[in-house]
């Protein structure tokens, strides 16, 4: 039997003059199809969205799907974009109702599992010691019991540093909705964190992480 | 009305999990970014290739329309057949489909296409396959070299087709693994569960195989040889059982029973070394650097590979510890329970056997009534490491355990040596509470 030996031509170099392009010249050649700007898209704004899905989900292999899909999409809609100056604000949108798309799923499939699924932290990072660790367990346990709105809302002013009005832009939401929805999760936060015993020794021994 | 909202607020408790999550969070690595640009490309070049043909189907739609209205005509004269089921949908993890249907793996780890209806195929990394036809009712795959697995969802009207170099396996609904090597001519499959049938050179007609069974074909020996599976016998890819009871330890013991609790771990023990596609000096990294690169499935996958039995029985210290982490980090409580009990009994005068023992009561606390027992492995790591790497930490566990279960009251005891021993620990803040509350 002869074996024949296929390769996917991929486009991962990219020509080196491109790197130096502006987002919005490489948004309108986005526009336009070209496929090195394809290439160029996901190797300058990737990695970014990756974090961002990783540090909301809790989840690098749940990250790598989102990015995937969320490229997919926005290359998929590429001429829909009317200004060539908010590429980033573009992918970043999509990259939102991705996520909030993937927490529903995901809160739907608990309520029709009979046992909650543990939740699984999958964030690679080796340097924490086992009660950051557990910490973190906890922290993801809380957000998965949250509203998909609200725990994206809290992600995205915390985790991610937006701001109220950015969070209401992307999700498409008054900011009155957007501060509301913080509040509401702050409020679970607090209250939480009040009523676990072991989360206040925790967090105690955690005390000063940040400043570090 | 709006809550008022103080934007500048940032209460010291999210600032601390915020920092954490920060901390936690890597970059993608360069091999993400690289297996995920392969998969969106190969989704956008699936995409135009149909935007291709949707144009092409437009150009000839003015001859087509005509073509319907003779169609329609002819139509209203002869039965309506009906229209034929789309083929199963399926999804592909860790690799991708190529030119003439060749899988291609997307790092080192295996292949595995998941279908609509249940079904799993997994290509062991380095074999090579092809996905041949897909349509409604099943697939033809077929093994040029290498293993694979197959979990085959019971249908009535299901058709699976797998060719393993000359040989041709039949399949209902069935759990069983295959390999062909090229080189020696070798062909073996074993079944786990369900029904299948092989043809093949030496065969002279289908050999049926039952649950159980393991069939070799040496082409070379002109050899058929036909075996059963013992109960209890590993399967590739099976996590080994969970142990009916955990290790009966009374509280004040201050010696852990060190049996193998599982019939896996019931192998003479073994000092010698493993030799894993993981081992040194096969071009692969070692366990332990695949681990603090975060590829915990790859280290799994190995052991499956290798049979977790004989991983278990034949593994490093080092490594056991390192399946053990890895196996907890993606849930397999089973298997990581198995491999620190495996690391305690196998090398029982080793540092990581006694670690083992504080990490097997951090396992016990993710079961949901496990609180007892993981008392049990804390107070029996305290008694044997009073000043150990975890002592802190045991001592703190152990606290707030007692705590959930006996109540604040009970837990005071600890709460007052915790903070003797470990004034500025962890579990120090939990300790004050405790002796503040009634």
């Amino acid at each position: 039997m002869s074996i024949h030996r296929f390769h996917i031509p991929l486009s991962l170099v990219v020509d080196p003059d491109t790197r130096n392009l502006s987002d919005s010249q490489l948004a309108r050649a986005l526009m336009t199809g070209a496929a090195w700007a394809h290439a160029e898209t996901w190797n300058r704004f990737a990695p970014r969205v990756f974090g961002m899905a990783a540090r909301i989900l809790g989840s690098e292999s749940e990250a790598e799907d989102v990015v995937q899909e969320v490229f997919y999409r926005v290359f998929a809609k590429a001429k829909s974009l009317r200004d060539p100056d908010s590429l980033h604000s573009f992918i970043v949108s999509f990259a939102i109702r991705i996520i909030r798309w993937e927490l529903r799923r995901k809160r739907a499939r608990s309520w029709l599992s009979f046992h909650q699924p543990e939740v699984l932290v999958d964030l690679a990072g080796t340097s924490l010691d086992i009660e950051s660790r557990d910490l973190l367990r906890r922290f993801y346990a809380f957000l998965s019991r949250q509203a998909p709105r609200e725990r994206l809302v809290l992600s995205l002013r915390h985790l991610e540093s937006m701001t109220v009005e950015e969070i209401a832009e992307t999700m498409e939401l008054s900011v009155s909705t957007v501060k509301r929805s913080l509040v509401y999760a702050r409020a679970k936060l607090s209250h939480w964190i009040e009523t676990d015993l072991e989360l206040v020794g925790l967090l105690d021994g955690k005390r000063g992480f940040n400043d570090a | 009305m709006t809550p008022d909202l103080d934007e500048r607020t940032n209460p010291p408790a999210l600032a601390t999990l915020t920092a954490l999550v920060h901390q936690s969070m890597q970059p993608a690595t360069p091999e993400q970014l690289r297996r995920g640009w392969a998969t969106v490309a190969a989704r956008l070049s699936g995409r135009k290739a149909r935007r291709r043909a949707l144009v092409g189907w437009s150009t000839v739609g003015a001859a087509a329309a005509a073509l319907v209205v003779l169609g329609v005509l002819s139509f209203s004269r002869t039965r309506m057949r009906p229209t034929p089921p789309a083929a199963l949908a399926y999804q592909i993890r860790g690799g991708s489909v190529v030119d003439g249907g060749y899988l291609r793996e997307s790092g080192n780890g295996a292949v595995k296409l998941v279908f609509a209806e249940g079904t799993e195929f997994v290509l062991m990394p380095g074999a090579r396959g092809r996905l041949r036809t897909v349509d409604s009712t099943g697939a033809r795959i077929a093994i040029e070299q290498g293993s694979a697995s197959f979990q085959v969802t019971p249908r009535s009207d299901a058709k699976w087709l797998v060719d393993v170099g000359p040989f041709l396996v039949t399949v209902k609904g069935t759990v069983f693994t295959v390999s062909w090597d090229a080189a020696k001519e070798r062909f073996e499959l074993k079944l786990q569960h369900g029904q299948v049938a092989v043809t093949g050179p030496l065969a002279g007609g289908a050999i049926p195989l039952r649950a159980g069974q393991r069939l070799v074909v040496n082409l070379s020996k002109e050899e058929i040889l036909i075996t059963e599976q013992k109960p209890g016998e590993a399967w590739l890819g099976a996590a080994p059982d969970e142990p009916a009871e955990p290790v009966a330890v009374p509280r004040s013991d201050a010696r852990v029973d060190d049996r193998p609790v599982t019939a896996d771990a019931g192998q003479g023990a073994s000092g010698r070394a493993l030799v894993t596609a993981a081992g040194k000096g096969n071009g692969r990294r070692a366990w332990s650097e695949e681990l603090a690169s975060g590829e915990w499935d790859r280290i799994l996958a190995d052991a499956d590979r290798i049979g977790v039995k004989r991983t278990l029985a034949e593994a490093s210290s080092e490594d056991l510890f390192v399946l053990a982490d890895a196996a907890r980090y993606r849930r397999r409580t089973g298997l990581a329970r198995a491999a620190l009990l495996a690391e305690r009994r196998r090398f029982p005068e080793s540092a990581r056997a006694l670690d083992a023992v504080f990490m097997l009561g951090r396992l016990e606390e993710l079961k949901e009534h496990g609180i007892d027992r993981a008392i049990t492995w804390y107070e029996a790591y305290l008694a044997q490491a009073p000043s150990g790497t975890y002592a802190s930490e045991a001592l703190g566990r152990r606290m707030m355990a007692t705590s959930k279960i006996d109540g604040a009251a009970q837990a005071k005891p600890f709460a007052e040596e915790y903070l003797r021993r470990f004034p500025s620990g962890t579990y120090a803040g939990a300790a004050r509470a405790l002796l503040g509350s009634r």
